[in-house]
């Protein structure tokens, strides 16, 4: 009798396991074209077709100043106008949702949101896992420490022997081991710098567009900042596999750049952003 | 600055006691009939609902949030949540409502087969059916016994609210990491400690106050 019930559980879990694991192989094919495995042959092969059908194109954020952040509760900032714009030209309407950084990649496959659009950098994973459109703006990696002591580091040489907190999976991460660092992964860049302010780490590597926010007077980092930017890199958007969303927003982004929009756009948000050439 | 902060931690904490709530008024009834089903006479049934009992406890309920929200659009293909805070919060009640039965069901368990054997003997003699021997003997003294553990579990779960911020759901955590990632400000995250302390202070009252209640009749 015993014998009986403990095959029956594992042979339940072999199945199980099997399933998902078919089921997981099945669903990484479908994500290489343009129609995803398992649609019904009613379905739209375009996601544009398919976004203008919903009536609106799902935006996954974070609340990321000066590209989407929150203003009388609307969503307002660089990337957030941008994505007004396109969805007024899709004829559609823009719903932006706040997910969780870590999560974008699974936020994007299971169909939770169709875009991501939030200063995103251009890292390898990004590249692999996404369909990314062109760059539109530009941003650098910064080191961020203790105002009293940033005399004393000038150049990346100078670090070597200091400890780095970095957000895990973060462009600032990358750059970090490259540079023969010590670092220490943690949740996010927020939590990098509480890092720092709170002396578990020396300094932290983010976003220059999140430092120039987020140090300073008015924070609780009034007492850091950086001098040294470790790489410069790419802000893209990023689409579903195959998505046909991604040459549409190409477009557009070379028609903005020329006809001066995303200049606008960079001087209303105070500057913070650098457009691509 | 003190003000906003209050406001939006106490919206944040709001859907942190909707979760709440709701979790308990779905977990208790549906423990019952998991334990109901982990004691079936019929092997089959109790062969499953013992395997799905050891799936759930098994594993992290952080992985089951992960599992149940993005699961359906990644290995199904269609996302059954919708988009948007209201479809992450369905989620995150049926992964907590799933979780949290599994244990309760457990504890109703340990509570009904701790009543001896022989009342339910005695019930027989005098004629009486199967589920008058249950609600009329059984249940009333399982209830009484199970509370502490019980009160244990429903602490427990005020504050494994949190781990819902894992897919996004914008409860007192998510409220207070937000003034972290956009003003760099740090304390309005430790202050959420305030609300779980006041809020498991007042239901440790409660759930006291209950035990003693039903503390009569004590063999």
């Amino acid at each position: 009798m015993k014998k009986k019930l403990f095959g029956m559980i594992i042979s339940t879990v072999l199945v199980a396991a099997m399933m998902f694991v078919l089921a997981a192989c099945g669903g990484n094919k479908g994500g290489d074209e343009p129609a995803p495995a398992g649609s019904g042959a009613n379905e739209p092969a375009s996601e544009i077709a398919q976004v203008q059908a919903n009536g609106k194109i799902v935006i996954g954020i974070t609340d990321f100043e000066p590209m989407d952040f929150q203003e009388n509760g609307k969503w307002v900032g660089f990337d957030a106008e941008l994505s007004e714009l396109f969805a007024a030209e899709l004829g559609v309407e823009a719903e932006f949702v706040e997910i969780d950084w870590d999560n974008k990649i699974l936020e994007l496959n299971s169909g939770a949101v169709d875009c991501i659009w939030n200063g995103m950098t251009l890292t390898p994973e990004v590249a692999e896992a996404m369909s990314c459109t062109d760059t539109y703006a530009l941003n650098a990696q910064v080191v961020v420490m203790p105002a009293d002591i940033m005399a004393e580091f000038k150049d990346a040489d100078s670090m070597k022997d200091l400890t780095f907190a970095v957000e895990a999976g973060s462009a600032g991460e990358s750059v970090g081991q490259e540079a023969g660092f010590t670092v220490n992964s943690v949740q996010n860049q927020a939590a990098a710098l509480m890092e720092v302010a709170a002396g578990t780490s020396d300094a932290c590597i983010i976003d220059k567009t999140m430092a120039d926010a987020m140090t300073g007077e008015g924070t609780s980092y009034a007492d850091l900042g950086y001098a040294v930017s470790l790489s410069s890199e790419e802000y893209v958007v990023g689409f579903r596999k195959g998505s046909d969303l991604t040459a549409k927003l190409n477009e557009m982004f070379t028609k903005w750049k020329q006809d001066g929009t995303m200049a606008q756009l960079s001087e209303k948000y105070g500057n913070a952003v650098s457009i691509a050439e | 600055m003190f003000a906003e902060v209050l406001a939006s931690l106490s919206k944040g904490f709001l859907v942190t006691l909707e979760l709440f709530a709701i979790t308990l008024a779905g977990a208790i009834p549906l423990g019952l009939i998991i334990c109901f089903g982990s004691m079936s006479k019929i092997t089959p049934i109790k062969a499953v609902v013992k395997f799905i009992v050891w799936v759930i406890r098994g594993t992290p309920l952080m992985l089951q949030l992960l599992i149940i929200y993005y699961g359906p659009g990644l290995i199904l293909g269609s996302n059954w949540w919708g988009s948007g805070e209201h479809g992450r919060f369905i989620a995150t009640i049926v992964a907590f409502i799933i979780n949290y039965a599994c244990y309760f069901s457990e504890i109703y368990r340990g509570g009904i087969q701790a009543i001896p054997v022989g009342q339910q003997e005695a019930g027989a003699v005098l004629g009486m059916t199967k589920s008058q021997i249950f609600f009329k003997i059984t249940l009333m003294q399982v209830i009484k016994r199970i509370v502490p553990p019980m009160s244990n579990e429903i602490i427990t779960l005020v504050k494994d609210t949190s781990l819902s911020r894992i897919i996004a759901l914008q409860e007192v955590i998510w409220a207070g990491q937000a003034f972290m990632k956009t003003s760099g400000i740090i304390w309005p995250l430790f202050f959420t400690g305030v609300y779980y302390l006041v809020f498991s202070g007042i239901l440790t009252m409660a759930l006291g106050k209950l035990e003693k209640k039903l503390d009569f009749f004590r063999v």
